[in-house]
Parts: structure tokens; C-alpha cells; sequence
């Protein structure tokens, strides 16, 4: 499980490495900057509806297995 | 477009505008600099940088721009950092205006101070705007360091 914010835990680390991808290719592909997964994974920035879609579709999981509720 | 360029952009918009507010607010609260600007139309300039710089980031965005570049640009996370230091904005201005409000000799009170004080709270204002835009500013230099 990644870093938090606050109640929610994230594994987008472990599953974008998983499917090997870096952060800058994920960023493309989910269309916004390569700063906004850095954030991401490291808890500080918790993505909109449509963002957390688009990166579940690119890493072909879903919402769920990226983010939890603790 | 990209970080670097929008970096330069805001970064000359915000420094020039910190510079010709401190001095408008230092002349205006009494602390007046041993020179002075002896055109007073130079105070136009960080408004026409303004203007020029928005427009440019305008046509970039429309016309010189891919929707890669774009997308990076205008995220969300992006809009975040905006939206953090816009409220930064209000809190701060908010506070200046009620120094700035207390500050008044309200026992000597006429139409020049009133005037006075409202020159006063604008330039204050125009500050902050001016800071706010060079921290955003920085944000994009450092994101052109690491992207």
C-alpha cells in the first residue's frame, strides 16, 4: 500500500511499476502532467472521478484495486 | 508551450508587478524611496505586460500548443495549485486591508486620506497578486527541472 491521504491509501505505485510504465508515460496516457501522478502515489493530491478512470483504464484495473478507504 | 516558457512568462508578469506596487505602497504609506519614477506612465507597464502575457498564453493554448503539451499545462493538479494560491490571495488581502484600515489617522479624517487609503489598499492588493504570480511561477520552474 502507498503513502495516504489522510483515510485513503493508494497502490498506484506498485501497479503502474507492475505494468511497467514510469510515471512520465502514465501521465500521457491519462492526459495530465507528470506531476499530477507523482502527487498521486505520494498521497499529497487525490485525483478527480475522471482522472482515477482514466488511470484505472490505462493500467487495466479498477478504481477499487488503486484506492482504498482505511 | 511548456513549463520553462509559462516559468518566464509569469515570472517577468509578477516580478515587475512586486516591484512598481512595493513602490506605490512604500510612497503611499510615507516610507518613500530616495529616487523617484519621473514617468508616471511607466506605471502602465506591468499592466501591458499583463495583458501581453495572458494573451500569449492564450494563443499558445489554442494555436501553438499539441494537446500533449496542453494537458500537462492545464491538469488538474495545476488547477489545484491555482486554486490554493488564489485563496492565499483573499486571506492575505483580507488581512492587509484590516491593517491597512487600522492603520488610519481617523482623527484627522478627510476626503485625501479616504482617497488615500483606498490608493493604499489597491497597491497592497497588487502586491500580493504580483507575489502570488511569482510563486506560481516558481512552481513551473520546478516542475521543469523534474518533468
Amino acid at each position: 500500500m502507498g503513502k495516504s491521504h489522510e483515510k485513503l491509501s493508494n497502490n498506484l505505485e506498485e501497479i503502474r511499476k507492475a505494468a511497467g510504465l514510469t510515471q512520465l508515460e502514465l501521465s500521457e496516457s491519462a492526459e495530465v502532467s507528470r506531476k499530477s501522478i507523482n502527487a498521486i502515489e505520494n498521497g499529497i493530491y487525490v485525483p478527480s472521478t475522471v482522472l482515477a478512470l482514466k488511470i484505472a483504464k490505462t493500467l487495466k484495473c479498477t478504481v477499487e484495486e488503486l484506492f482504498k478507504l482505511r | 508551450m511548456t513549463f520553462f516558457k509559462r516559468f518566464l512568462v509569469l515570472f517577468i508578469c509578477g516580478a515587475v508587478q512586486v516591484f512598481f506596487a512595493t513602490y506605490l505602497l512604500l510612497e503611499l504609506l510615507g516610507f518613500g524611496l530616495a529616487w523617484h519614477l519621473m514617468n508616471h506612465d511607466m506605471m502602465f507597464i506591468p499592466g501591458i505586460l499583463v495583458f501581453l502575457g495572458s494573451g500569449y498564453l492564450t494563443f499558445s493554448y489554442y494555436f501553438l500548443s499539441d494537446k500533449r503539451a496542453n494537458n500537462a499545462l492545464y491538469d488538474e493538479f495545476n488547477a489545484l495549485r491555482y486554486y490554493k494560491l488564489a485563496t492565499a490571495g483573499y486571506v492575505i488581502n483580507g488581512i492587509g486591508i484590516f491593517v491597512l484600515y487600522s492603520m488610519q489617522d481617523w482623527s484627522n479624517w478627510s476626503f485625501e486620506l479616504a482617497n488615500n487609503m483606498i490608493y493604499q489598499i489597491a497597491a497592497f492588493a497588487w502586491l500580493i497578486f504580483g507575489a502570488l504570480l511569482v510563486w506560481f511561477a516558481l512552481g513551473d520552474l520546478r516542475e521543469s527541472r523534474n518533468g
